[in-house]
C-alpha cells in the first residue's frame, strides 16, 4: 500500500487548526490539513457568538486553569492577527450586567479579582449612567461592569484567513477528507480517510465535536468530554443598535447564559441556551428558541419575535463538565507520543492565537526541526465588501471591474464581483458563499438571491446548476431538469 | 446623472411599470424606472397560471401576458429606464444612491420617488421552525422561480406549509410536472389565499389541505429527510400526541408576503406595523413629502389588478408633486380599524375626494356588515382574511361617515345595510 506522506497533519480546520496550521506556516516543515466538510471552519467554529473574551468574564478563569493561561496569552495576538489577515475586529465593549445586590456582591468580587490578576480595572455603572451606553437594556438591571476591552470577529472568517494564509505559505488543504481510522507506530501515523491514506509523523487532533473520538483510535483519549448544545438566534439588521456591545447577565444559576451582541456585520446574536444533547444532533428545538427569546427580552425588552431571522446550535465540548467547565485539552497526549490534542470548550476562538503557538512549542520541545521560512507572507487580502467602502471606492471598483456594480443578495448588499471571488478563494457551495461574502445571510436567507448564486456557482464551477449544493454531500437543492422527473417516476410503478 | 428627472420609479413590476405609466400621463416629463436587472417587468413572468387582469382588463389572462401589455404602455407613454442597477439608499431630500454595473455609481435627487420594491416571502427562520437545517426548504416563490424560469425542479415529494396563493399555486403545478404533493399544511382554521386557488389548486388535484396544522421539526441534515407535522390546539399550539412524520425531499413555505420596506426605513418614512407597509393617504404619498408608495410595497394584494390600480394612483400624484415642487399630506382624517377588521388602506384621507378603502378581516365569518362610521354600508354573505375587501365611497357619502377626524371602519356581524 502507497501512502501521501506529511510531516504534520492536523486534523480538522476550524478555527483551532486552521490557527496551528497558520502559525507553522510560517516554518519549513511539510504540514497537511485535513477537513471532512467540503469548507473549512463548518464545525463548531461557524455555531459561534463571535466574542474575543477578555477572561475575566465570569469566575471561570483561574490561574489554576490552563485554558486561563492560553487565553490571556491570546489577548494581545488577536488584534495584530486580524489586521494582519484583514479579518474585520470590532473593539465594541462588553457588560456584565446584574438585577440585585446579591447579584452585585459577586460582580463586585469579580472586579476586584481581575484587578488582582493584573487584568485591568472594570468599572461598575448603575442603571440611570450604564443607560447611556446601552439605552435599551430593561430598566429592572440594577447595574454592570464595563470591559471596554471585548471585541467581536467572525470566526468564520477568521478561519477562512488563516487557512488561505497558511496555504499560500506552503500548507496542503485537503477538503472532504474525513479521518476513519488511524494506528500509530513507532516513527508515523498511519492514517486512513476518505481520500486515501496518509503517513504522518506528527497528528494534531483539532477535530472539535469528534476529538474525543479521533483520539480514541489510538487510544489518546485520557480525557472526558461533555457535549453541550448551545442555542443561538440571530436578529435581523433592522435591530442594529439596539445593543451597542456585548450585554450579557451574571449567571442566576450555573450555565444559563444570557447574551445579546452585534456581530461585525450588523446583525445582533442572542442565546446561549444551553442543554446537554447526543452529539451530531445539530437541530434546534421549540423549547430551546422559546426560551433563549424569553431571556433575550428580559434583558433587552425591544426584541421582538418577529425580527428573529434564523438560528443555529453549536456543541460546546466541555471538560470536567460535573465540576463546572473550566478546562481545555491542548497539549502533548501522556498516553501516545507524537499525538498532541487540541480542544478548548469555550472560549476556543479568543483562545486560538495562544492555543497555536502553544502547540507550535510543543512540536519545537518534541523535537520537531523548525527552522524559520524566509519567503512566509503574514498578509492575506480579505474580499472587498462593497457595501462598506466610501463612494469614491464603489465608483472606482465598479470601473474596474463592472461585476461590483451588479447586487445579487439584495438584503446584506453582495454584488456579483465579491460572489465571484468568494468563488475563487473556495467557494463551491452556496453555503460557501454566504459564509464568505454574506450572500442569501438576510432576511430572506436566499430566497431571492439562491437561484441567482446557484446561476453564479454554475457557471464558475463549470457545472450544471443542479449539481451545486447548499453544503456538500447530499445537500442538492434542485433535484433535476423540469420534465426529466417524468421519467424518473416510471420506474416506482 | 446630474440631469433633472421628474420621478423616480423604484421597481418594475406591475406596480413600478403602472405608477411609471400613469406619472407620464399626468404629464411628467422625464420618468425613470430604476431596475435591478437586465429587463423591465418583475415577478409576473414566473407566474404562468391565469387569473391576472379580471378587473382591469375583463380579461383572463396570465402573468407574462398581463406584464407584456404594461411594458409596451410604458414604452410608448415614453417611460425611461435605468437597467441592471439598484438603490442603495434612499436619503435626505430624496437623493437616490445607486450602483449599476452598466452606470456606475450614482447620487441623484428625482422631483418624486415612488416606492414600488413589492413584497417578499417569508423565510424559515422567521417562521421559527425547529429542527435541521438541511438543503430542500425553500419559499414556494423561488421554487416557482426554479421550475418555471430556470427549468429545474427542485425536489419530488413536497410538503408545503402555509396555504398562500403561491402556494397553492405551486402546488398544483408541481403535481402537473409530476412530483408529488403530500399536503399543504395551514395552521389556521381557515385557507391564506383566495377560494378560486383552494378549490383549482387543491381539491381538484386531490392534494390535501391540512386546516390547524403545522409543522413543527425539520428532519435531516444534508438532503431535508421529513417533517414531523401536528395539529394545533385553539392557541396555535401543537397538540402533543398528534405529531407525525410525513417523508419528503422538499418543503415549500408559502406563509406569508412581507412588504419590502428597508429602503422606505432608510428614507424615514413610517411604516404601518399591521400591514408592514408604509403608512399613506388617498394620494398614496407617505409621511415623507415627495415619496410616494404603491403596490404590495403598501399592502399586500390578492389580485394584480389593485396593484396596477394602486400604483396609478401613486404615479399620478407623483408628477403633481414633481410640478408643484409640494403636496400636503392629507392627513385630516385617520381612518381606523374597529371590529373585526384588520387594517385599512389609506390610513388617512382628506375627507375631501372619492376614496377606495382596502381592508383585510381579522376572522371570516358569514352575514358580516361593513360599517363606516358606526352606519352601515355593505353586507356580505361571507368574508375571509384571505379575500381584500375593497370598498369606493364618494366624497359626498363620506362627511356622514367622519366624527372627530376620525372614520372608523367594522366588519363584524351585522343585520342591517345594503345586501352586497
Ligand atoms: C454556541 C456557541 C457559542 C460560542 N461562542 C464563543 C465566543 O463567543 N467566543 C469564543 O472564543 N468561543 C466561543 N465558542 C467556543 C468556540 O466556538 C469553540 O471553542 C471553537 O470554535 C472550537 O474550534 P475547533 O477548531 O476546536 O472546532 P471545530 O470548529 O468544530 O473544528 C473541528 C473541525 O474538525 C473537522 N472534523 C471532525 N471530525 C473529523 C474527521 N474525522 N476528519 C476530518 N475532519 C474532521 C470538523 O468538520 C471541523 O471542521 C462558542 C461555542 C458555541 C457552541
Amino acid at each position: 500500500m502507497s501512502y501521501a506522506e506529511t510531516e504534520v497533519l492536523i486534523i480538522g480546520a476550524g478555527v483551532l487548526g486552521a490557527a496551528t496550521a497558520r502559525e507553522l506556516s510560517r516554518y519549513r516543515v511539510d504540514v497537511t490539513l485535513v477537513e471532512k466538510n467540503v469548507d473549512v471552519g463548518w464545525g463548531i467554529t461557524k455555531a459561534n457568538v463571535g466574542v474575543v473574551n477578555q477572561g475575566k468574564d465570569t469566575l471561570e478563569f483561574r490561574p489554576e486553569y490552563r485554558r486561563s493561561h492560553l487565553l490571556w496569552r491570546s489577548l494581545a495576538m488577536m488584534e495584530p492577527l486580524c489586521a494582519e489577515l484583514d479579518v474585520p475586529f470590532r473593539k465594541v465593549g462588553g457588560w456584565e450586567m446584574c438585577w440585585d445586590m446579591k447579584m452585585k456582591e459577586k460582580l463586585d468580587k469579580l472586579a476586584r479579582r481581575t484587578e488582582s490578576l493584573g487584568l485591568g480595572k472594570d468599572r461598575f455603572y448603575w442603571y440611570p449612567e450604564l443607560k447611556e451606553m446601552e439605552p435599551n437594556v430593561s430598566p429592572k438591571i440594577l447595574g454592570g461592569l464595563h470591559d471596554p476591552d471585548i471585541a467581536v470577529v467572525n470566526p468564520v472568517y477568521l478561519t477562512q484567513a488563516l487557512v488561505e494564509n497558511a496555504c499560500d505559505n506552503g500548507v496542503h488543504l485537503m477538503l472532504e477528507t474525513e479521518v476513519l481510522d488511524m494506528k500509530a507506530g513507532h516513527h508515523w501515523f498511519e492514517v486512513a480517510t476518505s481520500r486515501g491514506d496518509f503517513r504522518a509523523r506528527y497528528v494534531v487532533n483539532a477535530a472539535g465535536e469528534w476529538v474525543d473520538k479521533i483520539a480514541a483510535m489510538v487510544g489518546a483519549d485520557d480525557f472526558v468530554l461533555f457535549p453541550i448544545k448551545g442555542y443561538v438566534g440571530v436578529l435581523d439588521r433592522r435591530c442594529e443598535g439596539l445593543v451597542n456591545g456585548l450585554v450579557s447577565v451574571l449567571p442566576e444559576e450555573p450555565g444559563d447564559m444570557n447574551i445579546v451582541v452585534p456581530t461585525v456585520e450588523g446583525n445582533l446574536l442572542f442565546g446561549i441556551q444551553l442543554q446537554i444533547n447526543r452529539r451530531g444532533d445539530h437541530s434546534t428545538t421549540e423549547h430551546m428558541a422559546r426560551k433563549a427569546l424569553e431571556n433575550a427580552r428580559r434583558l433587552v425588552p425591544d426584541i421582538s419575535r418577529e425580527n428573529v431571522i434564523n438560528a443555529f446550535c453549536g456543541f460546546l465540548m466541555l471538560r470536567n463538565y460535573e465540576i463546572g467547565w473550566h478546562e481545555c485539552e491542548v497539549g502533548m497526549s501522556g498516553r501516545v507520543p507524537r499525538f498532541i490534542n487540541m480542544t478548548i470548550g469555550y472560549p476556543g476562538v479568543s483562545a486560538s492565537p495562544g492555543a497555536a503557538a502553544e502547540v507550535v512549542e510543543v512540536l519545537r520541545k518534541d523535537g520537531l526541526k523548525l527552522e524559520p521560512d524566509p519567503k512566509f507572507n503574514p498578509r492575506r487580502k480579505g474580499i472587498p465588501d462593497f457595501s462598506r467602502l466610501s463612494d469614491k471606492e464603489k465608483s472606482e471598483l465598479i470601473r474596474k471591474d463592472p461585476r461590483y456594480g451588479h447586487v445579487v443578495c439584495r438584503c446584506e448588499t453582495v454584488t456579483e464581483g465579491e460572489i465571484v471571488e468568494a468563488i475563487r478563494r473556495g467557494a463551491t457551495t452556496l453555503d460557501g458563499v454566504k459564509h464568505r461574502v454574506r450572500a442569501g445571510m438576510g432576511r430572506c436567507q436566499g430566497g431571492f438571491c439562491g437561484p441567482r448564486v446557484t446561476r453564479i456557482l454554475a457557471r464558475e464551477l463549470g457545472i450544471p446548476e443542479s449539481e451545486v449544493t447548499k453544503k456538500g454531500g447530499d445537500s442538492t437543492h434542485l433535484s433535476c431538469r423540469v420534465k426529466d422527473i417524468l421519467g424518473k417516476e416510471e420506474g416506482d410503478g | 446623472m446630474a440631469e433633472r428627472i421628474d420621478v423616480a420609479v423604484i421597481g418594475a413590476g406591475p406596480a413600478g411599470l403602472a405608477a411609471a405609466i400613469a406619472a407620464r400621463e399626468q404629464g411628467a416629463e422625464r420618468v425613470v424606472i430604476i431596475k435591478r436587472s437586465e429587463r423591465l417587468g418583475g415577478l409576473l413572468p414566473q407566474c404562468i397560471h391565469n387569473g391576472f387582469g379580471l378587473l382591469y382588463f375583463g380579461e383572463d389572462m396570465t402573468g407574462p401576458e398581463y406584464e407584456r401589455v404594461f411594458m409596451r404602455r410604458a414604452e410608448k407613454a415614453g417611460v425611461e429606464a435605468r437597467l441592471e442597477t439598484m438603490v442603495l439608499d434612499l436619503g435626505e431630500g430624496r437623493e437616490i444612491t445607486a450602483a449599476s454595473s452598466r452606470h456606475g455609481y450614482m447620487r441623484f435627487r428625482p422631483g418624486a420617488v415612488v416606492l414600488a420594491m413589492g413584497c417578499r416571502e417569508r423565510a424559515r427562520g422567521t417562521l421559527g421552525i425547529p429542527g435541521g437545517r438541511p438543503s430542500g426548504v425553500l419559499t414556494a416563490g423561488t421554487c416557482q422561480r426554479y421550475v418555471n424560469i430556470e427549468g429545474y425542479i427542485p425536489g419530488e415529494r413536497f410538503v408545503i406549509l402555509g396555504s398562500g396563493d403561491i402556494g397553492m399555486i405551486m402546488a398544483r403545478r408541481l403535481t402537473l410536472e409530476g412530483a408529488r404533493v403530500e399536503a399543504v399544511v395551514e395552521i389556521m382554521p381557515w385557507p391564506g389565499g383566495l377560494i378560486r386557488n383552494e378549490v383549482q389548486c387543491l381539491h381538484d388535484f386531490g392534494i390535501p389541505l391540512l386546516l390547524e396544522h403545522t409543522v413543527t421539526f425539520v428532519h435531516g441534515e444534508g438532503r431535508i429527510a421529513g417533517v414531523t407535522v401536528a395539529r394545533v390546539d385553539a392557541e396555535r399550539r401543537p397538540v402533543p400526541g398528534t405529531e407525525r412524520f410525513v417523508p419528503c425531499d422538499c418543503l415549500l413555505l408559502s406563509a406569508g408576503l412581507i412588504p419590502e420596506n428597508e429602503l422606505s426605513l432608510k428614507a424615514g418614512v413610517e411604516l404601518d406595523p399591521v400591514t408592514g407597509g408604509p403608512v399613506v393617504d388617498e394620494n398614496r404619498q407617505t409621511r415623507v413629502p415627495g415619496i410616494f408608495a404603491g403596490g404590495n410595497v403598501v399592502q399586500v394584494h390578492d389580485l394584480v389588478d389593485w396593484v396596477s390600480w394602486e400604483a396609478e394612483a401613486a404615479g399620478r400624484a407623483a408628477a403633481r408633486f414633481a410640478d408643484k415642487g409640494k403636496m400636503p399630506f392629507a392627513g385630516k382624517v385617520r381612518v381606523s380599524p374597529g371590529e373585526n377588521v384588520k387594517y385599512v388602506v389609506p390610513q388617512y384621507i382628506s375627507g375631501k375626494e372619492d376614496v377606495t378603502l382596502h381592508l383585510r378581516v381579522t376572522r371570516p365569518g358569514r352575514k358580516a356588515a361593513l360599517r363606516l362610521g358606526g352606519k352601515a354600508w355593505k353586507r356580505f354573505r361571507s368574508v375571509r382574511p384571505g379575500e381584500m375587501i375593497i370598498e369606493k365611497v364618494p366624497v359626498a357619502r363620506l362627511s356622514q361617515f367622519i366624527s372627530g377626524g376620525e372614520l372608523r371602519v367594522d366588519c363584524g356581524r351585522g343585520e342591517t345595510g345594503e345586501e352586497a
